[in-house]
């Protein structure tokens, strides 16, 4: 195991060798649990392993068994030159920009070549929605002419809050290009619609070979399999008041 | 002003600003820790067999519309009921049974078939006047906003 120095609070520990270049998705707890329903099916369908895990003491003091064994509930999986981070808990809010900051040290040293973030974007009348639109942002100019050639729509103005926020603004920082896909989601209420939504744009920028069709047929066993997660989140997402989201923007400046 | 005593007598004494801070704080970290405790039960129950749904409560100038995530709810057994005029009740059975064992667990027992909780209201509604639609594993329930006295502008 080798263990990065990136940060005094945040250790990344890797369990397996990381590929340079490697292109890494991210899907951490949010509005709908949308970038979290998707990662899990990327990592599920595409039969990923574990390649590393995030060590904090700013997290609550918990791990996740599985097959009767302790992992970390933030971890990264691995597949050829596609890596993928997940939590499977609700990350504290006051947590989250130093774990962010760690995450993107990290991607910048094992020389990650493009960074994904999937998430939703609230939107109150989803309800009303059939499929969700998508949108995107980005962390530098490359990263927008991805999302231009890609025809995806771009959110030009407004705010942002949360991981995907973070991933951006550090990435921008380091020149690292990132891009955030978000769907028109429930805000708190988990979304396979929207995961599908966000998986089939990621297809667009990344080919991951999973089958949608089998998140939404299975839609409503995901919805109750999330529920805790989502309780969980929705407190987090009132701390970090990512109802600015909804704010427009006050003034203009380029 | 008179101020009753943990002990239940009352004192009189004068209050400074920096009381009335402090009171304002002890009634804020109640309401909070009233708010997280409330984390800290299990979103389901044994001796109901029953889940707690995920819930939404949104106010306008006319309605408070509360919405509710029910996966797998039965459409036809849906009840929702004002308990009193701060408080609904939704209650809706599954078309299947959960056991802890779906979802991997081997330490826990039990099955889980149906839904139910109570929602706190934020404001008076007229019940009486509520409607409700299921689309798509959604309820949401309409209530309209309990009216006052109109002012005459002059």
């Amino acid at each position: 195991m080798c263990e990065g120095k990136l940060s005094e609070d945040v250790r990344i520990v890797e369990r397996r060798e990381i590929p340079a270049n490697a292109k890494m998705i991210h899907g951490l707890p949010d509005v709908g649990l949308v970038g979290v329903i998707a990662v899990s099916q990327i990592i599920s369908q595409l039969k990923m392993v574990e390649v590393a895990y995030v060590d904090s003491d700013l997290i609550p003091p918990i791990i996740v068994l599985h097959d009767g064994l302790p992992h970390s509930p933030i971890r990264i999986f691995g597949q050829d030159d596609l890596l993928v981070l997940i939590s499977e808990i609700a990350i504290p809010a006051g947590s989250l920009q130093p774990l962010m900051r760690a995450i993107v040290d990290w991607m910048d040293e094992k020389s990650v070549e493009t960074a994904i973030s999937l998430g939703g974007i609230a939107t109150p009348n989803r309800q009303n929605i059939e499929s969700p639109k998508v949108f995107g942002a980005g962390s530098n100019e490359l990263s927008l002419k991805i999302l231009r050639e890609k025809e995806i729509n771009i959110m030009k103005r407004g705010f942002l809050v949360g991981s995907q926020a973070l991933i951006l603004h550090y990435c921008a920082e380091k020149d690292i290009t990132a891009i955030a896909l978000l769907a028109q989601s429930f805000y708190n209420y988990p979304d396979p619609e929207a995961a599908a939504a966000v998986i089939s744009a990621l297809n667009q920028i990344v080919k991951v070979p999973v089958n949608v069709s089998e998140l939404l047929e299975k839609g409503e066993e995901v919805r109750l399999r999330m529920r805790d997660i989502m309780r969980r989140t929705q407190s987090e997402l009132v701390r970090m008041r990512k109802s600015q989201e909804y704010d427009i923007p006050h003034y203009y400046v380029a | 002003m008179w101020l009753e005593r943990r002990d239940g007598n009352t004192m009189r004494r004068r209050r400074s600003i920096f009381d009335i801070i402090r009171e304002y704080m002890e009634e804020f970290e109640r309401a909070t820790e009233e708010v997280l405790s409330a984390f800290e039960q299990p979103s389901w129950n044994l001796e109901t067999h029953s889940l707690q749904p995920l819930f939404n409560i949104s106010v306008t100038a006319d309605e408070v519309i509360v919405t509710a995530d029910l996966p797998y709810a039965d459409p036809k057994t849906l009840k929702i009921e004002s308990v009193d005029e701060n408080l609904i009740e939704i209650t809706a059975k599954m078309r299947v049974k959960v056991r802890f064992e779906d979802f991997g667990v081997s330490h826990r027992e039990g099955e889980f078939s149906s839904f139910h909780s109570r929602i706190p209201l934020p404001v008076p509604v007229d019940a009486s006047r509520a409607k409700a639609s299921f689309r798509r594993g959604i309820l949401e329930v309409r209530l309209p906003r309990r009216r006052g006295y109109r002012i005459r502008v002059e």
